[in-house]
């Protein structure tokens, strides 16, 4: 006969997004155990305005903070900051910690993120090259981005092109380059991918259609050889998932910690979310409501609630003051919608397949994007031609 | 007792969305988005979303709450609480009133 584990104690590795959202929605839930968040920063921020307004200099590490502190205390987390977890052992069912101790842990959520990658190319270890995950880089790249300095952002994604735009901002001179040409169509389209692609151009960004095969470190700048000589290098080429913890337990990884859809390891008692897990037989997603959504759907494993309700994919970018938000799969679209110009946003652009809507991205138009997730979630049959015309309220076309 | 000020008719507010009003009309702190919900109701909360700068009126309005136009983090109409990140803080509801179709605001009363 099997035996109900009764759950008392959790520890949450990780004070990410994924992290923060996995013990608020285990206290949401009901569980009135012990919890522990462990996190290897000072306490538990946020990532995306470190590539935007705390690049900028617009915001501190207080503003990002996830949640205050009193949160903490509210909600009786015991926040271990300025901790790593350095082994899981769920052999004796725990977690041992960087000051030596071991935590006991009926259950373990792995939310460990990941790190920026560097590519494997001469002269990349220059210290005027950067990457952007933590705020201590966004704090060191910002004192590098003086007035005039000449920036090559390399990677023209979501991180680059929001470091480009925001580097503009800041008066330095800026050039692109990605070897992808234009990048990101597979998250919004050919279309609108050369469209964002352009505003760089537009704004005074120069872009290079190449891939860098070569950095070299001349003391005080460096050369990219064939594009030009630098003050400042960004590298903006994607990240890796930190799975070193659940590889030395011996649980299943391959490209993010596997689990499946209840977010379960291939150890039982050990559960990962966020940017650092993937679905087995699924992508990776590194978005920032994927990653608490994650969260929700393990602390319900664990207290053994309903699954939450999924919902179609959504994030949002920003770049030279525009606001792009991106729901479904624009990449499972066989028939695309326009609403609006192009040469004048808002606008926003529908992908459809057998006539239902799959996918939408928009630039500055809230709107449509939280229509499309509605009616993506409905599975709601749309004529094209209504979703096309501004004239349509897309809330009416919702409700039929 | 106030009798609060006329802000608008309620036909201005199309079902679902909001309408913004002008702290200089209001006296409040900040701007006040009017929101009106499926069912009819008129809710009144600070505009500015606790997270950044999003006006709340361009919000999503459904089944009793307000959307942030930017990243989301949805508020109850009634209470102004945050109901998930990003946002941290909730926002401070006002009182409405409809009378005759026109919409009264009563800024910094409880609803
Ligand atoms: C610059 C930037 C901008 C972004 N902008 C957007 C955006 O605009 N929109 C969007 O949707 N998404 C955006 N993202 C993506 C989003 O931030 C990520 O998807 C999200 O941060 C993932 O959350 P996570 O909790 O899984 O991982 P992380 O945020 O990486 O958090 C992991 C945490 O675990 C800690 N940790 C790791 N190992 C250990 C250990 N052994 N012991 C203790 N602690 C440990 C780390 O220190 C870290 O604090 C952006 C990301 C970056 C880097
Ligand atoms: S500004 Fe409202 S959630 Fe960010």
């Amino acid at each position: 006969m099997r035996r109900a584990v009764v759950v008392r104690r959790i520890v949450v590795v990780g004070g990410g997004i994924a992290g923060v959202g996995t013990v608020a929605a285990l206290r949401a839930g009901g569980f009135d155990g012990d919890l522990t968040l462990v996190d290897a920063g000072e306490f538990p921020y946020d990532r995306p305005p470190l590539s935007k307004d705390f690049l900028k200099g617009d915001k501190d590490i207080k503003d990002i903070a996830l949640q205050p502190q009193q949160w903490y205390d509210d909600q009786a987390v015991r926040l271990a900051s300025l901790t790593t977890v350095t082994a899981l052992r769920p052999d004796v069912g725990g977690v041992e910690l960087s000051d030596g101790t071991t935590l006991p842990a009926d259950r373990v959520v792995l939310a460990t993120g990941g790190h920026a990658a560097r590519p494997p190319i001469p002269g990349v270890a220059s210290p005027l090259v950067h990457v952007l995950r933590t705020a201590e880089d966004a704090d060191r790249l910002r004192s590098a981005l003086t007035l005039g300095a000449r920036v090559l952002v390399v990677g023209a994604g979501l991180i680059g092109a929001e470091v480009a735009s925001t580097a503009l901002d800041l008066g330095c001179d800026v050039v692109l380059v990605d070897p992808v040409h234009p990048p990101l169509a597979h998250a919004v389209g050919a279309d609108v991918a050369t469209w964002l692609h352009d505003l760089h151009t537009r704004w005074g960004i120069r872009t290079v259609h190449a891939g860098l095969e070569s950095l070299v470190d001349r003391g005080a700048e460096v050369e990219a050889p064939g594009i030009g000589v630098f003050d400042v290098v960004v590298l903006g080429v994607g990240m890796a998932p930190d799975t070193a913890l659940a590889r030395a337990a011996g649980l299943d990884v391959d490209r993010g910690v596997l689990v499946d859809e209840r977010q379960v390891t291939s150890t039982p008692a050990v559960l990962a979310v966020g940017d650092s897990a993937r679905l087995r037989d699924g992508t990776r997603t590194e978005h920032w409501e994927a990653a608490q959504h994650d969260g929700q759907r393990a602390a319900a494993t664990i207290l053994g609630l309903p699954a939450p309700t999924t919902t179609a994919p959504w994030f949002w970018t920003d770049r030279h003051n525009l606001h792009v938000e991106v729901v479904g799969d624009m990449a499972a679209a066989d028939v695309t919608v326009i609403r609006g110009s192009f040469d004048t946003p808002p606008f926003a652009v529908f992908g459809l397949r057998d006539g239902r809507v799959v996918g939408a991205v928009a630039v500055d138009d809230s709107t449509a994007v939280r229509a499309a997730r509605r009616m993506i979630d409905r599975t709601l049959a749309v004529d094209p031609g209504r979703l096309a015309d501004t004239a349509v309220d897309l809330r009416k076309l919702l409700r039929g | 007792m106030s009798t609060g000020i006329r802000v608008a008719s309620l036909e201005d507010i199309p079902e679902g969305e909001g309408i913004a009003v002008a702290k200089d009309v209001t006296g409040t702190a900040d701007d006040i988005a009017l929101l009106r919900d499926y069912d009819g109701s008129v809710w009144a909360l600070d505009d500015t979303c606790t997270h950044e700068t999003a006006s709340l009126a361009d919000g999503w309005v459904e089944g009793g709450y307000v959307e942030c136009p930017l990243h989301s983090s949805k508020f109850c109409l009634k209470s102004g609480e945050v109901q998930g990140l990003p946002a941290t803080k909730s926002t401070c509801p006002h009182r409405v009133e409809i009378r005759d179709g026109e919409v009264y605001l009563f800024p910094n009363e409880a609803p």
